[in-house]
């Protein structure tokens, strides 16, 4: 019921693009600190991209490789210079190998993918909180854009390295909170104890919260009495909602990640 | 387009079902056809063959579902489904009118009155009825129909007499231990098609956190990984039945469809590569044109079972 009401007031669903199948070249492949990477790459033949909303994301592959067979889901970070971006974060066989890619390689891409972030229309009257814990920054990144500065920020990392692009976040946000697993940067702790201590004197109903992480700060973040969006991280084989491989408990039964997410209202999903 | 000088032959008979190539989707991997239907005109397929379906709706099996192994992925979806009503009422108009080619439902029930009743419901509303026995990842009926050659036997039997209109296919399990014998055993209850393989039976754990990757612990492997036994189970079957065979397991190209076909099969079924790239049934398609425009082959009926047998 909520998600209707909201999504309603949202002016963004009706913008969303249709995804597309479409290879493009490296331009470039960076580390920005620990396990942390940028992946730039630019459609080929001079393929369009159609702009993404933050919160959607790419299904991306190592051009038809069998193994790694599936595309991997990364969210959408930013288009710059013709180019889309993935901030990416190495966890396993794929993300490894994609940090192998130098430029001019070719990778195939599908998206973009599921539903964007709802932006504050039905409450312009409440203060936006985002809640990013590891690589859900990527997911949050073009959202913080979005909101044009406005945006107090919760960023929670295993260590400083793991805390990425900390600078350009300074200047996209009112107020930014970090927290980290061993205390090199930021308050020593989960990023959920900063946000509930933000919250000891403030109305919880001033705030539309979004948030994306790992499913135990999502959990945490859910259980705190917010209103608000989180985008689920779920992995997924087609990305385009017919293989239900990532379904997540909601309220009304099994959603899929990709077709009715990534993004969900809190009030919805169901932690076990 | 093609040049009419150029023009092959690529249709297809499965029982009374003309199929004007020899492409499928394979049940579970195309949905009801609505979100592939934002990709590519489903028209160009062969035939569509749906998500599985039972009598009630299903609501599926616990996350994680999914896990990618080398050269495959398992999944444990648990035939999650809308069921029969919403079936017939939203998704099989919405097929029907995106497309111009056979629609083939895939039936699942825990027991042979369900299997009965879903038959009876979809018969001549849809042109295919495939029965699948053969799912790893539901706890009654599926798979367990697919492993007793007696059970399998009645089920069949009984299922035959309630599909009058519609082409019946049973798509029969990789665990059988003969599958000839299944093959064969639909035949003699009169299954106008046989369709195989399944998913095969398979795990895989997480070594640091020492669980499973599926919560429901084993799963069913698809994709290139299972191709050479799917190609097997193929031909033992197309060698001992006289109706036609479709298959599929781990086809992503042309050249492995062409493989199936000379193997026996008379159409294919793409399933997992369609994960990988939405428009992967129209590429298969574009791959068996190619290979008979270089070999000079006029008609697909031509390479049906054209495996010659010795080494090459």
């Amino acid at each position: 019921m909520n998600t209707r009401s909201l999504r309603s007031a949202s002016t963004d669903t009706d913008t969303i693009q249709p995804a597309h199948l479409f290879k493009a070249r490296v331009k470039e492949n960076i580390k920005v600190s620990g396990r942390f990477y940028i992946l730039k790459a630019t459609p080929e033949t001079g393929f369009f991209v159609p702009a993404p909303l933050p919160g959607q994301f790419f299904m991306l592959g190592l051009d038809r490789r069998k193994d790694p067979l599936l595309k991997r889901p990364f969210c959408y970070f930013r288009v710059r210079d013709g180019a889309l971006e993935i901030l990416y974060r190495i966890v396993g066989k794929a993300t490894f190998l994609m940090r192998e890619l130098r430029e001019g390689d070719r990778v195939e891409v599908l998206g973009p993918l599921g539903n964007p972030y709802p932006l504050p229309g039905w409450g312009k009257h409440k203060k936006p909180l985002v809640v990013a814990g590891g690589v859900g920054i990527a997911s949050v990144f073009p959202l913080l854009e979005a909101l044009k500065g406005k945006a107090v920020l919760f960023y929670g990392g295993r260590s400083r390295d793991e805390l990425v692009l900390t600078d350009e976040l300074q200047g996209m946000t009112s107020e930014l909170h970090l927290a980290s697993d061993d205390g090199s940067a930021g308050f020593k702790g989960a990023v959920t104890d900063v946000l509930a201590d933000y919250f000891k004197d403030k109305k919880k109903s001033d705030f539309i919260i979004y948030a994306c992480g790992p499913n135990g700060m999502l959990k945490a973040v859910c259980g705190m009495g917010l209103r608000g969006y989180i985008s689920s991280e779920e992995k997924m084989a087609c990305g385009i909602g017919v293989c239900l491989g990532c379904a997540i408990k909601t309220r009304s039964g099994f959603k899929r990640t990709c077709k009715e997410g990534p993004v969900f209202d809190m009030d919805e999903v169901v932690f076990e | 387009m093609r040049s009419s000088l150029n023009k092959k032959n690529l249709e297809v008979k499965i029982g009374g079902m003309r199929l004007k190539n020899p492409i499928m989707t394979a049940s579970g991997t195309a949905g009801y056809g609505e979100e592939l239907s934002a990709f590519y005109d489903i028209s160009r397929l062969g035939a569509i063959v749906l998500k599985g379906i039972s009598l009630k709706p299903w609501q599926g099996n616990p996350p994680p579902r999914i896990t990618e192994t080398p050269c495959g992925m398992i999944n444990s979806i648990g035939l999650q489904n809308v069921g029969l009503k919403t079936f017939l009422k939203e998704k099989l108009p919405f097929v029907k009118k995106k497309s111009d080619v056979p629609v083939i439902a895939n039936i699942l029930g825990n027991t042979t009155g369900e299997y009965a009743k879903l038959a009876r419901s979809l018969d001549g509303e849809v042109e295919g009825i495939e029965i699948n026995v053969s799912c790893p990842n539901v706890k009654k009926g599926g798979m367990a129909f697919g492993l007793d050659k007696k059970a399998f036997g009645k089920l069949v039997g009984r299922v035959r007499g309630d599909i009058k209109k519609s082409v019946m296919i049973v798509k029969l399990s990789p665990g059988a231990q003969d599958i000839a014998e299944f093959a064969l055993a639909a035949q003699e209850e009169g299954a106008d098609a046989v369709s195989l393989i399944n998913t095969i039976p398979a795990m895989a754990i997480d070594i640091n956190t020492r669980r499973p990757l599926i919560k429901n612990v084993i799963g069913g492997l698809s994709g290139p990984a299972i191709k050479p036994i799917a190609l097997r189970m193929v031909y033992q079957a197309a060698r001992a039945v006289k109706i036609p065979v479709i298959g599929m397991g781990g086809i992503t190209t042309g050249q492995d469809a062409v493989e199936f076909i000379l193997a026996g099969a008379t159409a294919v079924a793409v399933g997992t590569a369609t994960f990988i790239n939405p428009s992967a049934p129209l590429e298969v398609l574009e791959g068996i044109e190619a290979y008979m425009s270089i070999h000079g082959v006029k008609g697909v009926a031509e390479l049906i079972g054209g495996a010659v047998t010795g080494c090459s």
